[in-house]
């Protein structure tokens, strides 16, 4: 039997473990949901644009893509718009800023990752379409590791060591963060998320209709 | 009748903290490894400005976990049957407005949450679990004291 005053005791102890708990967990999510400027960014990557990684940085109007490279309804989105898109960004018609997410866990990290190493071998574009195009059928289902996603960066031409340096190592995980984190501070709830000039596309027309797409382009200014 | 209850009140009061600890200890610990997401969640409500929904977002995980493992332990169970009963209160708002303007939003309660489609939306059901759960936390209040606790 304990006495009562050691009853009292372990119940203090209690409340300073469960508050000491809490405490370090809001102290550490708050520090690591912070915007880090010593994170390594591909050439390509503007701190400005929300640590995007820009496109025809000159041209107008501008374009933000917010995709997941594990949501499927970024992959709709890919194969029904990306198309065009990626013939506007080949022509020079619009600066386009793709934000790659990483809500969806750890292979979205390891494919934004990849995704930013291609960005600094000019090959974004088509390494972007690649993902999609070999999305795997379940999140985090252990396909995106190292190995495949420098293979995928091979079959869309991508042969530097360099490139598999940077896939491997991890270079740009990081950055990641940063992007999420910026991402968050414009609101994007969902992805995936097409803003036109900072203003978003409508979700509900706009998205998977390709014809409505082009024209909400156009009425921007993509001739 | 008052005898009955009397009598089953302690291992009720158990029951109770058993039920509002455990879901906010596994609703906290299924948002933690995901802060990115829980913080989409609140910003999803459309309630608060960015800044606030974000913090909310990485804070109120652990603060459910504090709450739940206190809850399941007995300890200071009246404050925090009150906390949990004021946590439930406050979702049963953010989601009858979310209802009410039509957003199409997934709770979040459980991780996940953002925007969803609107066939997915079950506001009703989670509004009805968050009521029973509100109605624990102020039994809690008024009963406190229950079997297997650290409370004395």
């Amino acid at each position: 039997m304990t006495t009562n005053s050691g009853d009292k005791g372990t119940r203090n102890l209690v409340i300073i473990m469960v508050s000491f708990i809490v405490i370090v967990g809001v102290v550490f999510s708050i520090i690591s949901n912070r915007s880090n400027s010593t994170a390594q960014v591909p050439a390509a990557v503007s701190e400005a644009e929300g640590y995007g990684i820009v496109l025809n940085p000159s041209a107008t109007p501008k374009i933000d893509v917010y995709i997941d490279y594990q949501c499927p309804a970024c992959r709709a989105f890919e194969i029904i718009n990306g198309g065009y898109l990626n013939e506007v960004i080949a022509q020079n018609k619009a600066k386009v800023v793709y934000h790659p997410m990483t809500f969806i866990g750890p292979e979205s990290i390891l494919a934004a990752n990849a995704a930013a190493c291609a960005a600094d071998e000019s090959k974004f574009v088509d390494m972007n379409l690649a993902l999609f195009q070999n999305q795997p059928n379940a999140e985090n289902s252990g396909v995106w590791q190292s190995e495949a996603l420098v293979a995928l960066g091979k079959s869309v031409g991508i042969k530097s060591n360099s490139f598999e340096k940077c896939v491997n190592d991890g270079t740009y995980v990081k950055w990641t963060n940063n992007v999420a984190v910026e991402s968050g501070k414009a609101n994007v709830n969902s992805t995936p998320t097409i803003f036109i000039n900072g203003k978003e596309m409508d979700r509900k027309t706009e998205y998977g209709d390709p014809v409505k797409f082009k024209a909400a382009l156009a009425a921007a200014g993509v001739k | 009748m008052l005898d009955k209850f009397n009598k089953y009140q302690p291992w009720l009061t158990l029951l109770a903290r058993i039920i509002l600890g455990g879901v906010l200890l596994v609703a906290g610990g299924l948002k933690v490894g995901n802060l990115q997401k829980s913080a989409m969640a609140v910003r999803a409500y459309e309630l608060l400005p960015i800044p606030i929904a974000n913090f909310l977002g990485y804070t109120l995980p652990w603060i459910e976990i504090g709450v739940g493992l206190l809850l399941i332990l007995g300890v200071a169970v009246k404050i925090n049957g009150v906390i949990g009963a004021f946590t439930m209160l406050v979702f049963i708002v953010a989601i009858a407005q979310a209802w009410a303007r039509g957003l199409s939003i997934d709770c979040g309660c459980f991780g996940g949450g953002g925007s969803v489609d609107p066939e997915d939306t079950k506001y009703l059901s989670e509004i009805i679990r968050d009521l029973g759960l509100l109605l624990l936390g102020i039994y809690l209040y008024y009963y406190p004291k229950g079997r297997i606790a650290l409370d004395k």
